[in-house]
């Protein structure tokens, strides 16, 4: 029988990776050139990001359904650290992550949730995963992470793999593609064969 | 020495050993409870129990510092798995997920008994169906992370329940995964002893195996700089105890040095000095071993009160040396002023006499070390200090200082006037203040400093403990009854909580249900072929897999089958310190406890909760029925002090048989602790319960003084060495207690102050307002 608390958890990062992997920003300073391309060019073109807003869609294949879920919402990110995921079909929900907070609001039955990461350090992993990508912080990400690199600058594929034992038992692998300081689509494989693909697509601004 | 006078002798010796062997035995204590009264309402000795013994009094907590948060982390982590290992703690957290997790399990293992949810229409189609309904909800919203991988065995969301009741309850502030203080300056630790706080010796033991535990924690990591906090109920009395004892030694010797250092002047002999100190010390010792043999314990404040009988005790035999002319012998000058001294101690006697019948231990116990103290030093004057006086000595009367002592004494009559206006003017001032004089805070009480106090309020807030505000308490024969009860009335209060009139509410029930609640919710559980046949009608038509649910229907007859939970099952949890604070078996039945959260109408709660039984339910404001307790032990305290000054009153009536007399011995004294009590109100301080005593003990010292200047005193054949004599009496005493003024301990300063103060008015005022006709030879 599995621990009830590392199934929530699972289900609590998976949930979060699906709401935070977002999105990546059209305004982009041009690349340095002459430097050679690798994680680091890479996160620093990201860190350069301040604001950005993109649709996504976003669908669960999990084992206990028949057909996969699908929901559509927006994203919206701003520097630093604040991320803004709101569904809006099939049932509008909205969660933000604040600094150290993570609120969920669900205004159909009336609800406003506040948790601190803290107190979910499985959830707390995704979510600094996440935003360390966003906002190119390599050393936060590489404090949860063994990350790997491929592709160019075109079209680049990051691959994170948990390091902590409790996050590995939840997650074994997040593929984050893009191309230049955009993200493209997070795909989150969980430990116990559950899947989910988000596809993001940046507004025009 | 004759016959008789080594018998004397060589009972008093004997008397002094057997004492002094019951001291060396004697229990020490320093448990506040001590100071409450010993007879009050029921719901008064349960919050008294409460204190001395429930497992708020076993609680440490500890804090580390001094470090950034990452090394404190560490530290807590240490410190907990080298406590987790000690016996002598049942429970230790520091917020790691570890430990939560044994309640997570719990809860997980017992849903269908635990949640208060399950009721036969939760398990019809239409009721799983709801619950499935709900469950798709979530799995494509974001909240998804409370339910997720739990839904095959928990379609109907009881563990989601669950969790969401215990979240209700806050907690404190997390970094790394361990709790730390809201500024992130403090990792916080919780730590349950097995010994109940009023067992010192144990919390003594508990507090060292803490520091030896962080030492070794601290070396492992190798941060020196990091240090250690701690407080709670245990710690408290542990340090206080400690205090007490420190400054009771360490006052009571500089005020023995100071005050031989005066008599040495005056005696010029080492011998009488030492002779002086045999009464004190007879008195002290008895007085402890009465309280001891009485009791069976002795407490700490009783025990710095020993320090403050040198002031009076030692006066006896002042009196005598002093009081030795030339030519005469002690026994000669005894059988003079015997009379007087003998009043002196009866007026001391009575004034703590009605101390001793207060009902409350503490005070008893100030009033029988004092009494008996008193009785034995003043017996030990007069039947075995003559005996040892060497052969003709006498104290020379320290040429010039008679003279003109005379003539100041002279000039004090003048200040007749002035005194009545001030003792006017502060009667005045008194009654302006009313009731605002008293202290009616039941910290003040506390023999610990107010910066301890404030580090343990400020630990209490950051690990998110409910304020000890509004609770339920209800009350049963035994464990069943009283959780049935608490049931009835969570469902009450979980109406009340709809309709706004307060914010949530704790119960041992959400922990350990009763055996009838948790036998209704397996009767509820259908079996296995209909709970199948439900479930299939309630998924027709949604999208979840065939089979998904069939681990469900296996946990669900598990269930049902299931021996109803008792204590013994929470074992290893956080949730069993959590029942055992809440519900708690006394010699008079079981209670529970419910603590209110963000009452925001107090009126409509009493109204919803009416229907119960007064001697069963009551709403319990903690903080002022604790204050109220106090201030009812004040009152009474007061009224006792009274019947004591009306005792005292009655024995100078009835031993000197004049209005006149009595009147010059009561006056000054009166006149001296009203204006004591107005300059000490005057420096900011408000008056407690040991400035009350300490102004009896001004009365039992001032009568001293003020009997050897009423008319018709026969202890002054000579006033000159009268004069000297309550002049350095005086000087001893103010000397005594003034030194105890400066002690950390907050008791024992207040009585200091106090009868410094006091001690000296008495004397002025003796002085001021004494007859203008020299008294009679």
């Amino acid at each position: 029988m599995p621990g009830w608390e590392q199934c929530a958890c699972r289900v609590a990062a998976v949930a979060l990776v699906f709401a935070l992997g977002l999105t990546a920003p059209a305004a982009v300073r041009a690349a340095d050139a002459a430097a050679p391309w690798g994680i680091e060019p890479l996160m620093q073109q990201l860190s350069a990001v301040d604001h950005s807003q993109a649709r996504f869609v976003e669908r669960k294949y999990l084992k206990v359904l028949k057909a996969p879920l699908e929901l559509s919402g927006t994203l919206t990110y701003t520097r630093p650290g604040r991320l803004e995921k709101r569904t809006l079909k099939p049932k509008p929900e909205t969660l933000t992550v604040a600094e150290d907070s993570v609120i969920l609001e669900n205004p159909a039955r009336n609800e406003r949730r506040v948790l601190k990461l803290q107190d979910y350090p499985v959830l707390w992993g995704f979510i600094e995963s996440i935003r360390a990508t966003m906002g190119g912080d390599l050393k936060a990400l590489r404090r949860f992470y063994r990350v790997d690199l491929e592709g160019g600058p075109a079209q680049w594929r990051l691959f994170l793999a948990p390091i902590d034992r409790r996050m590995n038992e939840v997650i074994s692998l997040i593929r984050i593609d893009g191309s230049q300081a955009r993200i493209d689509r997070i795909e989150v494989q969980e430990a116990r064969g559950d899947r989910s693909v988000m596809d993001i697509r940046e507004d025009k601004r | 020495m004759t016959a008789p006078a080594r018998m004397r002798v060589g009972l008093w010796l004997g008397f002094v050993l057997a004492c002094a062997i019951i001291v060396a035995r004697s229990q020490f204590g320093a448990d506040l409870a001590a100071f409450l009264p010993s007879s009050p309402s029921p719901t008064q000795r349960f919050l008294v129990d409460e204190l001395r013994e429930g497992v708020v009094s076993r609680l440490v907590l500890a804090g580390i510092e001094g470090r950034e948060p990452e090394q404190l982390t560490a530290l807590s982590r240490g410190l907990a798995v080298r406590l987790q290992k000690d016996e002598q703690f049942v429970y230790i957290a520091n917020g790691e997920q570890d430990g939560l997790r044994a309640d997570g399990e719990f809860l997980w293992r017992n849903r269908y008994l635990l949640s208060p949810e399950v009721t036969a229409e939760r398990f019809t189609a239409a009721g799983i169906r709801r619950g499935l309904e709900q469950q798709l909800d979530l799995l494509s919203s974001p909240t998804s992370m409370l339910v997720g991988n739990l839904l095959p065995r928990d379609p109907t969301g009881e563990m989601l329940r669950l969790i969401e009741r215990l979240q209700g309850e806050g907690g404190p502030q997390k970094r790394d995964g361990v709790w730390f203080s809201a500024d992130g300056k403090r990792a916080l630790l919780v730590a349950q002893t097995r010994a109940a706080g009023f067992d010192i010796d144990a919390q003594e033991r508990a507090l060292a195996q803490i520091r030896a535990a962080f030492e070794d924690a601290r070396k492992e990591r190798n941060v020196t700089d990091a240090h250690l906090v701690v407080t709670g109920p245990g710690i408290f009395a542990v340090e206080s105890r400690a205090g007490i004892k420190r400054d009771a030694i360490l006052f009571s010797l500089i005020s023995t040095l100071l005050v031989s250092a005066i008599l040495l002047f005056v005696y010029r002999s080492l011998r009488v000095l030492a002779l002086t100190l045999v009464p004190v010390a007879s008195g002290a010792v008895a007085g402890i071993a009465a309280v001891s043999l009485a009791f069976g314990s002795v407490h700490g404040v009783t025990l710095g009160f020993g320090a403050t009988l040198i002031g009076e005790a030692v006066d006896y035999a002042i009196y005598l040396f002093t009081n030795t002319a030339p030519g005469t012998t002690p026994k000669s000058t005894l059988q003079r002023i015997w009379p007087t001294l003998r009043l002196g101690m009866l007026t001391s006697v009575f004034g703590f006499g009605a101390m001793l019948f207060s009902g409350f231990p503490g005070l008893s116990q100030l009033g029988l070390f004092s009494i008996t103290g008193l009785i034995v030093a003043v017996s030990v004057t007069r039947w075995v200090l003559p005996e040892l006086v060497p052969a003709g000595y006498h104290v020379r009367t320290a040429a010039g200082l008679g003279a003109p002592l005379m003539r100041w004494l002279g000039l004090a009559r003048r200040l007749r006037v002035p005194l009545v206006l001030l003792v006017i003017a502060t009667a005045g001032w008194l009654m302006v203040r009313g009731s605002t004089v008293w202290d009616d805070e039941l910290s003040s009480l506390s023999p610990v400093a107010q910066e301890a106090q404030n580090l343990d309020q400020q630990m209490r807030n950051d690990l998110g403990a409910p304020d000890v505000g509004l609770l339920v308490v209800a009350s049963g024969a035994s464990e069943q009854a009283v959780l049935e009860t608490v049931e009835r009335v969570g469902a009450a209060l979980a109406a009340l909580r709809g309709e706004g009139v307060l914010g949530g509410f704790d119960s041992p029930a959400f922990y350990l249900p009763s055996i009838a609640a948790q036998r209704a919710r397996q009767e509820a559980i259908p079996d296995a072929a209909s709970l199948q046949r439900n479930l299939t009608a309630a998924a027709h038509g949604l999208p979840f897999r065939a089979g998904t649910f069939a681990p469900f229907i296996v946990d669900a007859q598990q269930a049902k089958r299931h021996a109803p939970l008792t204590a013994q099952d929470l074992a290893g949890t956080g949730l069993a310190l959590k029942l055992q604070s809440l519900l708690v078996q006394r010699h008079n039945g079981w209670f529970a406890m419910m603590p209110l959260r963000n009452v925001a109408d107090r009126v409509r709660l009493e109204a919803g909760l009416s229907a119960y039984d007064r001697s069963q339910v009551v709403i319990l404001d903690m903080k002022r029925e604790l204050d109220g307790l106090y201030r009812g032990y004040r009152m009474r305290a007061l009224g006792f002090a009274i019947l004591g000054a009306v005792a005292i009153a009655l024995l100078l009536l009835v031993t000197l048989r004049s209005v006149r007399r009595s009147w010059d011995v009561m006056a000054p004294l009166a006149a001296a602790v009203l204006v004591t009590a107005g300059i000490l109100l005057a420096t900011g301080a408000r008056l407690n319960i040991f400035h009350l005593v300490a102004l009896l003990l001004v009365v039992g010292v001032g009568s001293n003084y003020t009997l050897f200047f009423e008319r018709g005193s026969p202890g002054s054949a000579d006033p000159q060495r009268t004069a000297t004599a309550v002049l350095f009496c005086n000087l001893s005493t103010v000397m005594g207690f003034g030194v105890l003024g400066f002690a950390a301990t907050p008791v024992l300063s207040a009585i200091g102050t106090t009868v410094a103060t006091g001690a000296f008015l008495s004397l002025l005022f003796a002085l001021v307002l004494r007859p203008a006709a020299p008294p009679p030879r």
